[in-house]
C-alpha cells in the first residue's frame, strides 16, 4: 500500500537523470503526499509545464497512489547553480 | 483598515503568536491566516495613549521601526505606474497623508507598494503622501506591534484616531469584488449532451481569457491547492472563471475528461487564452518571480 520515497526516487532517477533530486515525504508515512525539488539537465529549454509534464510522466505508475504531489523546484543544472550562489550571497549578506 | 496584499505563502515559517499579555482589544485581528485576499480589520479603536503595555518583544520590534514623527513622508506619485518604483515591496506600517498633511490612515501591509497603488486608485484624493515603515521579520505580532505603535504615537501627539481607523470607515477597506459564481460546463446530468464534453471545454478555456479548474466553489474551494490558487488569482485581481470540477451535478465526468484534454494529472489546472500554464505549483512559482503580471496582461 502505497508508494515509497524511494521509489518515488528511483523512477526519477531512472527516467529524468537528475544532478539533484530531493523527494520528501509529506504523508507522515502512508505515501500519499511528496514534494520534490529536482535539477535534471533534459529540463533545458524546457517551460515549467514541460518539465512538470516530464516529472509526473515519469511517475505515471507511482501517481495511482499518490495523492498530491509538489514539485516545489525544477530546475535546470545552470539555474540551479545560480540559485545557490544567490542563496548564499543572501545568506553571507 | 488595511488591505493584507500578500500572501502568506513566501513565508511558511511564519508562527502564530500568542498575544496574551497585550490588551486584546488593541490588537488589529487578521481576521485569517492563509488568504491573500484577506482584509485587515482593525474593528475597535479603543487605544488609550497610556496602554503601552508592550512586551518585551514588541520593544524590541518598536525599537526597530522609526518613530512615526521621525519617519519622512514620500510623496505619492501621480502616475499610478510610478508608486511600485516609488515605496517599498516589503512587509510593514504605513501612514497615508492627504494634501494638508492631515494623516488619513495606518495600516499594514504585505506589500507596501501594492497597498498605496490599492489606495490611491480608490481614493486618490485622500493619498497625498505616505510614511512607510518596513518591519523586518514581519510576523504577524512584529506588524501588529509597529502598528500599534504609530496609532499610539499619533493618538498621544494629536488625541484622535486618524479618521480611516475609525470603527465603521471602510473608505481605505478594499470592497470586496462582487464574487463571481462558477461556471457550469453543462446543463445538468439528466441532459444528454449534443456535443462531447471535450468540445465545451475548448470554447470554454478559448472563449475566456483565465480559467481556473479547481476542487469546489471560488468562494469555498475543497482543497489547499486550489484554494491557493484562487488566493493567488485574487490577490493578482485578475478576472477569471472558475470551474468547479467536483460539482457532479453540472459538471458530471469533467474530471477525467479534463485530465486527457490537458494531459495534465492533477487538479487545479489554470488556462490562460486557452492555454495551460499549470497547476497550483507552477502558479505559485510564477506569483513569486513576479511573473503572473505579464501572463495575465496582454
Amino acid at each position: 500500500m502505497g508508494v515509497t520515497k524511494e521509489q518515488v526516487e528511483s523512477s526519477l532517477t531512472s527516467k529524468l537523470n537528475p544532478s539533484h533530486l530531493e523527494v520528501i515525504d509529506m504523508s507522515g508515512g502512508c505515501g500519499a503526499k511528496f514534494s520534490i525539488v529536482i535539477v535534471a539537465e533534459q529540463f533545458e529549454g524546457k517551460r515549467l509545464l514541460e518539465r512538470h509534464r516530464m516529472v509526473n510522466g515519469a511517475l505515471a505508475e507511482e501517481m495511482k497512489e499518490i495523492h498530491a504531489l509538489s514539485i516545489t523546484k525544477a530546475l535546470t543544472p545552470e539555474q540551479w547553480k545560480q540559485q545557490q550562489e544567490s542563496e548564499k550571497s543572501q545568506a553571507a549578506a | 483598515m488595511a488591505t493584507l496584499n500578500i500572501s502568506f505563502l513566501t513565508q511558511p515559517h511564519s508562527t502564530l503568536r500568542v498575544f496574551s499579555n497585550l490588551s486584546s482589544q488593541n490588537n488589529p485581528s487578521f481576521s485569517s491566516y492563509s488568504l491573500p485576499k484577506t482584509s485587515l480589520l482593525f474593528p475597535s479603536i479603543t487605544l488609550r495613549p497610556k496602554s503601552r503595555t508592550s512586551t518585551r518583544h514588541a520593544s524590541i520590534v518598536v525599537a526597530a521601526l522609526k518613530k512615526l514623527s521621525e519617519t519622512d513622508p514620500l510623496t505619492v506619485p501621480l502616475q499610478p505606474d510610478e508608486i511600485s518604483g516609488s515605496f517599498p515591496k516589503e512587509s510593514g506600517v504605513y501612514a497615508v497623508y492627504d494634501s494638508n498633511g492631515d494623516l488619513q490612515f495606518v495600516g499594514i501591509s504585505r506589500n507596501i507598494a501594492a497597498s498605496v497603488l490599492s489606495h490611491k486608485n480608490s481614493v486618490p484624493q485622500l493619498c497625498s503622501s505616505v510614511k512607510v515603515g518596513v518591519v523586518d521579520e514581519p510576523d504577524r505580532t512584529a506588524l501588529t506591534e509597529s502598528w500599534k505603535s504609530w496609532m499610539e504615537e499619533h493618538i498621544a501627539t494629536s488625541g484622535k484616531v486618524p479618521p480611516g481607523n475609525e470603527p465603521g470607515n471602510s473608505t481605505w477597506v478594499r470592497q470586496p469584488p462582487k464574487k463571481k459564481s462558477d461556471l457550469r460546463l453543462t446543463p445538468g446530468r439528466h441532459v444528454q449532451l449534443t456535443v462531447p464534453l471535450e468540445d465545451l471545454i475548448d470554447r470554454l478555456v478559448k472563449e475566456n481569457k483565465v480559467v481556473a479548474f479547481i476542487k469546489g466553489s471560488r468562494s469555498a474551494p475543497q482543497c489547499g491547492f486550489s484554494q491557493r490558487v484562487v488566493a493567488i488569482l485574487e490577490s493578482e485581481g485578475v478576472d477569471y472563471e472558475s470551474v468547479d470540477v467536483l460539482d457532479e451535478e453540472y459538471n458530471s465526468g469533467l474530471r477525467e475528461t479534463l485530465k486527457n484534454y490537458s494531459n495534465w494529472p492533477t487538479f487545479p489546472q489554470i488556462f490562460v487564452k486557452g492555454e495551460l500554464v499549470g497547476g497550483c505549483d507552477i502558479l505559485t512559482s510564477m506569483y513569486e518571480k513576479g511573473e503572473l503580471a505579464s501572463l495575465f496582461k496582454s
